[in-house]
């Protein structure tokens, strides 16, 4: 039998573990350090919690917030139409990996790319308009991303389409691993197809819905800046600005990384505190699952 | 059985390992060369031995930006660097940055003591703040007086009596209008309205000819930023009260301080803007004009020759904004010129302000014209090579006439963001009247004050020593 000192294995540990410290553990150490200073270069003096009193006192971060709790409501939509989509392409129609690959392109594209098209479509004088005058729906017609309180609601109808197809394809791919003999007993067994999907499908996807769901929030959360940015830069006003726009105003552009640390911490927590529970859902889930 | 003369999986093991902790540590150890940190001082002079004689074959890195404004400035700089390279044996290697980035890596460059010798320099604020933080060299003491002078940086480039950036091409902010549509509505197209009330009853005549009186995009923010610089001076005496209003000195609320967004606010009631200003950008808006779908908008100089190649030379004419304000800036054309600066931590300070001579050399300060078709800074070139009316007109009016420096470069970038961009949009959007949009000023200047004290003194000080 092999005998080795039991220092051994963590001296193999040791370049890994000192490379996570250095390229996670050092970051994040240096962005709470920094929410505490009044940073001008490359530091500043220690202020304390004064970063956070001024965030969190601010009512511009106060609509950064709402604006991505508003996000939020996309999470249901995505699921929703993912799960569809996944669904019906598994019955298999004709030509059903043309569908597939028609639904999944939006994701492949770049996300400023989908913001600058789709954005120059949605213009008051946009292409979209324009349709819809020829079609004498001028009513519809409206300032899709100059208009305050519309401006969001745009915003989210593009992330929903273009993040749409990721959910379909994981869903599609957890269903072509599903044993088919099950759906099959269903079937003669006499259930429909509605009753066929909600009691024997999705009941069998819940480990990868659970899984999307937490993606999705965390993606309303901390990935929405590119299409804020391309779209919109926050306005008209702040209507829509979000907390990674809020973020990169004050690291980037008012050179005040000392706030801009203190709204990642803060957002760092906020992520945090909504996946955690999440996770632990799960787990509870699959724990009964085994019972 | 073990090899001989192989290592064995464990040897390869422990000596990867190894390897990899030795890297690791090495990564985490202080660099011979620790980073300076930045300081609050202002950069020392010259010394004597800065100022000795240059070594041969030194090796500049310079950041730029301009190509986007300005097409053909990298052609011509590419050939500025090879006949200087030619001349002195020195070597300069040039980026051209991202407009998003120009002073984030500057300033991220320094902090991690690796700027470049050479940076280009917005004026105002812009390049102020890195002079606070220590990372821009003065140039008196290394490029003479004279050329300090004739470069037009203007009072926005000077704090503490030293000046920081050399003007390298002009920037004129003006107002054009389409003469044909002046014409078409019955207005004197060599006489452009140069009152407020002017100005509303040529917008009435141009509307009811069927045409949109001003055009321009709102939702990339720097249209916003332009009106400001032109109608903020109205009612202000000089640059420094400017600074007082973004400090706090004055008050935003003040119905002579929020009367630029009361005018906005006015403009867009009556009809007079077109109705998609905040769902496009500021160049698809100054397209509007070029296309002939409006007969006024706001510009700089660099884009002029294109809205000509549009709408032809002799259809286009250009104005100050007309004048409401009782303040000594009211009515004046605005200049400015982007520049180029010296970085504290250069090696070769004396070469890389050698470099900066040379692109004042007037064969190059000729080319640049030639080439480019830009209007230089200097104030020495021979301006009556231009040919064209227009472009003569701007060069005299605008830049050597009674001009007054553009004061958006003064404002805090919280400012851009919170207020100026926030409140010409809002206006446009119906949310905000000029009032309401003076309350927010206000109170994001309350808020950047608290978050700024430090940066608040420099202001000030910068405000006490800038007259006209």
């Amino acid at each position: 039998m092999l005998r080795t000192s039991r220092f051994i294995p963590y001296l193999y540990l040791t370049p890994a573990a000192l490379l996570l410290a250095f390229t996670f553990g050092y970051p994040l150490i240096a962005i709470f350090d920094f929410s505490t200073r009044r940073i001008r270069g490359a530091s500043g003096p220690f202020i304390g919690l004064e970063n956070y009193r001024q965030v969190l006192n601010d009512s511009v971060f106060h609509q950064a917030v709402a604006h991505n709790a508003h996000l939020l409501l996309a999470v249901p939509i995505l699921l929703a139409s993912g799960l569809l989509l996944a669904i019906l392409l598994y019955e298999r129609p004709r030509w059903w990996p043309l569908y597939r690959t028609i639904l999944f392109l939006p994701y492949m594209l770049a996300v400023p790319l989908v913001g600058i098209v789709l954005s120059n479509m949605l213009q008051r004088n946009g292409i979209v308009n324009e349709m819809l005058r020829a079609i004498g729906l001028n009513m519809l017609a409206l300032d899709w991303i100059g208009s305050a309180g519309l401006a969001l609601w745009s915003v989210m109808g593009v992330i929903i389409w273009r993040e749409m197809g990721f959910g379909m394809m994981l869903f599609l791919a957890r269903l072509q691993s599903l044993n088919e003999e099950v759906t099959e007993a269903a079937r003669i067994d006499g259930a429909n197809w509605w009753q066929r999907v909600l009691f024997v499908t999705i009941p069998q996807l819940r480990g990868v819905i659970e899984f999307y769901v937490v993606i999705s929030v965390i993606t309303m959360l901390a990935w929405v800046f590119s299409y804020v940015y391309v779209m919109t830069r926050g306005g008209p006003g702040n209507a829509t600005i979000v907390i990674e726009m809020y973020l990169y105003n004050f690291a980037f552009r008012n050179a005040l990384p000392g706030i801009a640390s203190a709204v990642a911490v803060i957002l760092f927590l906020l992520t945090l505190g909504l996946t955690i529970p999440l996770f632990r859902l799960r787990a509870q889930a699959a724990e009964e699952d085994r019972a | 059985m073990k090899a001989r003369g192989l290592t064995s999986r464990r040897q390869f093991l422990k000596l990867t390992g190894s390897s990899f902790s030795l890297l690791a540590l090495a990564a985490c150890a202080p660099t011979q060369q620790a980073p300076q940190q930045p300081s609050t001082q202002q950069p020392t002079a010259p010394t004597a031995a800065e100022a000795s004689p240059a070594p041969s074959g030194v090796e500049l890195r310079m950041s730029w930006w301009g190509e986007q404004e300005a097409p053909g400035l990298e052609n011509w700089l590419k050939e500025s660097i090879a006949l200087f390279e030619q001349q002195t044996g020195h070597q300069v290697t040039p980026t051209l940055q991202d407009t998003s980035v120009v002073i984030s890596e500057f300033q991220t460059a320094s902090a991690a003591n690796s700027a470049p010798d050479i940076q280009y320099f917005w004026n105002g604020i812009y390049h102020m703040e890195s002079v606070w933080l220590g990372y821009v060299e003065p140039l008196n003491g290394l490029i003479p007086d004279d050329l300090l002078k004739a470069s037009n940086a203007t009072v926005l480039s000077v704090f503490g009596g030293k000046q920081y950036r050399l003007g390298w091409y002009a920037v004129p902010m003006m107002w054009v209008y389409n003469k044909e549509m002046f014409d078409k509505a019955g207005l004197n197209a060599d006489q452009p309205p140069k009152t407020w009330d002017e100005f509303i009853a040529a917008c009435d005549k141009l509307k009811a000819s069927g045409v949109i009186p001003v055009v321009g995009g709102l939702k990339d923010g720097p249209w916003g930023e332009w009106y400001l610089g032109h109608s903020l001076t109205q009612n202000l005496d000089s640059p420094g009260e400017a600074i007082d209003l973004f400090v706090g000195t004055r008050d935003w609320r003040d119905p002579q301080h929020w009367e630029p967004w009361a005018k906005l606010e006015e403009l867009w009631k009556a009809g007079y803007m077109n109705d998609d200003m905040n769902s496009i950008d500021l160049y698809p808006g100054i397209d509007l004009f070029g296309a002939g779908k409006g007969a006024i908008t706001q510009i700089v100089g660099p884009l002029v020759p294109r809205m000509q190649s549009l709408l032809g030379a002799d259809t286009v004419g250009a104005m100050v904004m007309p004048a409401f304000g009782q303040g000594n800036m009211a009515g004046k054309p605005i200049a400015d010129t982007q520049g180029l600066g010296i970085s504290s931590q250069s090696q070769h300070k004396q070469v890389a302000a050698e470099f900066l001579i040379f692109l004042h050399q007037p064969e190059r300060v000729n080319a640049l014209w030639e080439q480019v078709k830009q209007l230089p800074a200097d104030s020495t070139w021979d301006g009556s090579v231009i040919a064209d009316p227009l472009l003569k007109q701007i060069w005299q009016e605008w830049m050597h006439g009674d001009n007054v420096p553009y004061i958006s470069n003064l404002m805090p970038t919280l400012f851009w963001t919170d207020a100026m961009f926030v409140n010409s949009q809002k206006i446009i959007a119906g949310e905000y009247t000029g009032e309401q949009a003076g309350q927010n000023a206000h109170d994001v200047t309350q808020k950047w004050v608290e978050q700024n004290p430090d940066m608040a003194e420099k202001y000030k000080q910068w405000a006490a020593e800038m007259k006209l």
